[in-house]
């Protein structure tokens, strides 16, 4: 399980507070929607979580499995099983995605990787997002469109198989397509993987028809102001955020 | 077809070259100074270079691209990394007389300190004439947090991904024949 006690998060050397005492908790195999109006600290919370240089919980705990993770570096989170799918992909250029996915997967299982299997497997997954298997060659999202970059993402949580799927606007700037092309995959991720839980962030109730959650929550000001299912995720496409009151639905 | 030519110094030395056929240099220096003089001197050749050094003591690396004719061409991807508290320094020199038109001389120049070394770029672009492309950019710090980020977000520690980092940054084309750089790639090993 993955909790979120009472989190309170700055800046890095501000006095900035973005988050303002949040809790959750995801229990395995459950989707968790978190929506809200823009600079409301959605994309800070996924960037806490996964230890960013420039945010510090200041207060409260973030634990998996009962442990506290505060302590650990990003690279001791991700081996947790903590992923973030990120919204605007870091850009290296020089280091090739196969390069890049095999280095990640030889620290996650502390083994050497057979070089003939991995590119059999990562050239299936390929297939799979709809990527150029030429892709693996070229440099990390290094021209890649903003919806190629979004499938090397899922690309990666296919290869790496994390336990805690955290997508932070995964859906922003992908096309009809490429957004079914996307959901698809982490649906069928989430059903052969049964103990993994996803953390959606997104503005748009649309990705919820593909990928269907069990609680949405709606995070304002620094904290978690409304909870409940989809019909929440409904009815703030039709009233927008200013007409929700505080409160818990069930 | 491009000349190709792989250069590795481990001592200071001087090189000058008369540029009249397609060619690309690649420079690999360790812990040592340069002194570089290309004369371009046919019309429709084009020149790459690629300098990449591993510093330890204070050094220099000049180089001076002279663009003797009109319609030439030239490329500079000079890249360093200064590995303890020294001076790096890099002149960089793209020189078209007034003769030259119809030239391109792009120079690209970064450093990367490991740790809090004194480095300095002089990017010069020396132009004497209206009819030519020319940029120039210099870079001098760390690696990027947000790439190693990154890279340890997923699962990679911050060693190995300095690692990747500075591989890339330092073998910084795909065209490199490593079996001809051994030398250098291992001293990339022991930074």
């Amino acid at each position: 399980m993955l909790e979120i006690k009472n989190i309170y998060c700055s800046i890095t050397d501000s006095d900035l507070d973005i988050l303002n005492g949040l809790s959750l908790k995801i229990k395995e195999g459950e989707t968790h929607v978190i929506m809200g109006p823009n600079g409301t600290g959605k994309s800070s919370l996924a960037k806490a979580i996964m230890g960013h240089y420039k945010y510090q919980i200041t207060k409260g705990d973030i634990l998996i499995d009962k442990k506290s993770i505060l302590d650990l570096s990003v690279d001791e989170r991700a081996k947790q099983g903590l992923f973030l799918c990120m919204q605007d992909p870091t850009v290296i250029e020089g280091v090739s995605n196969s390069e890049f996915l095999r280095t990640a997967l030889m620290s996650k299982t502390g083994e050497k990787v057979n070089l003939y299997s991995f590119i059999t497997e990562v050239e299936k997954s390929m297939k799979e997002v709809k990527l150029d298997t030429n892709m693996l060659h070229r440099s990390l999202n290094m021209g890649f469109s903003g919806g190629e970059k979004k499938k090397n993402e899922v690309l990666q949580l296919k290869v790496l198989k994390p336990k805690y799927i955290i997508l932070d606007e995964i859906d922003s700037g992908l096309d009809v397509d490429s957004l079914r092309i996307v959901c698809d995959n982490i649906r069928d991720y989430m059903k052969e993987n049964k103990d993994a839980s996803l953390l959606i962030i997104t503005h748009y109730p649309r990705i919820l028809e593909y990928l269907k959650p069990d609680y949405v929550h709606i995070l304002k000001d620094g904290k978690i102001r409304k909870s409940g299912d989809i019909s929440l995720a409904l009815e703030i496409e039709k009233e927008g955020y200013t007409g929700i009151k505080d409160g818990q639905d069930e | 077809m491009s000349k190709v030519l792989y250069v590795i110094d481990t001592k200071n030395k001087d090189y000058k070259y008369k540029i009249d056929e397609d060619t690309i240099i690649y420079h690999f220096s360790i812990n040592s100074s340069s002194k570089v003089t290309i004369d371009l001197i046919t019309e429709g050749v084009n020149l790459y270079y690629y300098y990449n050094n591993i510093n330890y003591d204070d050094n220099e690396f000049n180089i001076k691209v002279n663009h003797k004719v009109g319609n030439t061409h030239s490329e500079l991807y000079n890249h360093g990394v200064n590995v303890k508290n020294n001076k790096l320094t890099y002149y960089v020199d793209g020189i078209i007389p007034k003769k030259s038109a119809k030239c391109i001389c792009n120079q690209d120049n970064q450093i990367i300190n490991i740790r809090d070394g004194k480095s300095t770029i002089w990017p010069n672009l020396l132009i004497d004439n209206y009819d030519v492309d020319s940029n120039h950019s210099a870079y001098i710090g760390k690696f990027s947090e947000e790439k190693i980020f990154y890279l340890m977000s997923r699962g990679i520690n911050r060693e190995d991904a300095t690692r990747l980092l500075l591989e890339s940054f330092l073998i910084n084309s795909d065209s490199i024949d490593l079996n001809k750089i051994d030398e250098f790639v291992k001293e990339i090993d022991k930074i």
